[in-house]
């Protein structure tokens, strides 16, 4: 059994199916890239997962425990959220907190720890990604690419099984994108499972140890880097990677 | 001539008022908590488009808002013992009219009025909180009832603050109306003094004073709160010695990076990773 199974993840916004029974097998340590045209339910896959949006059908395997995507108890709903964090593209840092803050929210309001445990963990946190001379700023003093390094160490701090990453650097300015992907390449170092919708292919090519190619709500393609970059096999992944690397020379 | 205006009267009768002025304000108070209360109970209604409350509360909005003040307490004052009766007369039960203190006709018009106005106030302040925030605290697993009070009423607080706070400011001097459901506070107070030696502008210019000095106060108090809830606009600085100075409005505080252990944190980690 793998660490997590998802299973017939069904999502349709009225007449618009946008994930058509998706299957996907993760697992412990992965660092799975999303690619695919945009609209095609990459980030309603991630917001599936921790309910922010509600599936028509579907469950998810994790920490051997079975849920059921559909769910409105909300007890099931916040647990299965404990185990998963997300990192937005517009970072979304509660403004009204400093850095500090932020990282400790949800380690003193939802794990329920000490103020002394959870500042120590935030600290730890905010120095793994470079911030330890930023801790009382608040989001407005931060850059873009600042205010999405809390935000990564907001989502680490809480140890999720399944960190999801939702274009993390498409809001930011192409000089400050460098800094978050080191960032997120030394998460993925750590051992931290991710889930990743980007639109950065090299960045994809080394750090991913798998791509999946998403297309009008299924999974098309589904391999390592160079299983999808260089010897792609369906027709339509292949016009995608063109598509990409004429965006990417022009 | 000299008698026309006795400018030491003006002072002098200020004690007596304020003998009164406990009413004032426990009339204030409990006026501002239904206000506060309910206002935050309609918005919701209204954010959630919660069926057959939401057009309830768009109603009592409406109506409370298209008439005066003044209006509402007398409506309060004869309606609810008219309420009673009907109660005690359907149901058989005895519940005494006569027990009901006028102070609770009044604060419950003036609570009622509050929340109509409030409940405007909070629900635009709600819908200025970035729902990206929500989505964010939402995903960390906090409850609902979490994101409400660690993540919106923070924020839409400190927007809220300003217009709430001149609703209260408005609201005090609404309870100078209170006259209606026979409840002595200040103003009442003030005309009865009067009335033994007609004497009534004097005791208007003190009562102009009293409610001055009081909404004076109220505005400091609601500027000190708006430094607390405001992010500050400068960002902290370090200086040379490895000191943090926080500046909040024109309060300074220091802390030494030392005492946060970030420098331990760097060290494990370098020697973690050599």
């Amino acid at each position: 059994m793998s660490y997590i199974e998802i299973r017939g993840l069904s999502k349709r916004f009225g007449s618009n199916v946008v994930l058509d029974h998706v299957d996907l097998d993760i697992e412990k340590g992965d660092v799975i890239a999303l690619i695919g045209p945009s609209g095609t339910g990459k980030s309603t896959l991630l917001r599936c997962l921790n309910l922010l949006e509600k599936p028509e059908s579907g469950q998810i395997t994790i920490a051997g425990k079975t849920y059921d995507l559909t769910s409105r108890h909300s007890r099931e709903i916040n647990e299965l959220r404990s185990h998963t964090e997300m990192v937005f593209q517009q970072f979304n840092l509660f403004r009204q907190k400093n850095a500090l803050e932020n990282v400790m929210e949800g380690l003193t309001v939802v794990k329920g720890l000490d103020q002394d445990t959870a500042r120590k963990i935030a600290v730890e946190q905010l120095v793994k990604v470079g911030m330890q001379d930023r801790l009382f700023h608040y989001p407005r003093h931060l850059s873009g690419g600042q205010q999405q390094r809390v935000a990564i160490a907001r989502a680490l701090a809480m140890d999720p099984l399944l960190l999801l990453m939702d274009e993390p650097t498409s809001a930011l300015d192409p000089e400050l994108v460098g800094e978050v992907l080191q960032t997120v390449r030394s998460a993925a170092q750590e051992g931290n499972t991710i889930l990743l919708v980007t639109h950065e292919m090299p960045f994809v090519r080394s750090v991913a140890n798998r791509v999946i190619f998403l297309e009008n709500g299924r999974i098309v393609a589904d391999g390592t880097a160079s299983d999808i970059f260089e010897h792609p096999q369906n027709e339509r992944l292949k016009k995608f990677l063109i598509h990409i690397s004429m965006l990417e020379e022009s | 001539m000299a008698n026309l205006f006795d400018v030491k009267l003006v002072f002098t009768e200020i004690p007596s008022i304020l003998r009164y002025l406990p009413t004032t304000l426990w009339l204030t108070l409990v006026a501002m908590l239904i206000g506060l209360v309910l206002g935050l109970l309609i918005a919701l209604v209204r954010l959630k488009n919660i069926p057959v409350l939401t057009q309830i509360s768009i109603a009592f909005v409406s109506v409370i808002r298209g008439t005066p003040i003044i209006v509402q307490l007398y409506i309060s004052y004869f309606g609810i013992p008219i309420l009673l009766k009907y109660i005690n007369y359907y149901h058989g039960t005895d519940y005494d009219i006569n027990a009901i203190p006028g102070i609770v006709f009044a604060m419950a018009a003036l609570g009622l009025n509050q929340a109509a106005f409030d409940s405007e106030t909070i629900r635009s302040a709600i819908q200025s909180v970035e729902p990206g925030q929500i989505d964010a605290a939402r995903s960390m697993g906090m409850t609902g009832f979490q994101v409400l009070k660690r993540v919106i009423v923070p924020q839409a607080g400190a927007v809220a603050l300003l217009p709430l706070g001149n609703s209260v400011i408005s609201l005090i001097k609404g309870t100078s109306l209170a006259f209606t459901c026979s409840v002595i506070e200040i103003t009442a107070a003030g005309k009865i003094l009067a009335g033994r030696n007609y004497r009534y502008f004097e005791v208007y210019c003190s009562l102009a004073l009293i409610y001055w000095v009081i909404t004076f106060l109220l505005e400091r108090l609601i500027k000190w709160l708006e430094t607390l809830v405001t992010v500050p606009e400068e960002a902290p600085e370090l200086d040379a010695q490895g000191n943090l100075h926080i500046r909040r409005g024109k309060r300074e505080k220091v802390i030494r990076a030392s005492d946060l252990g970030v420098n331990d944190i760097l060290q494990s980690m370098n020697g973690g990773g050599v």
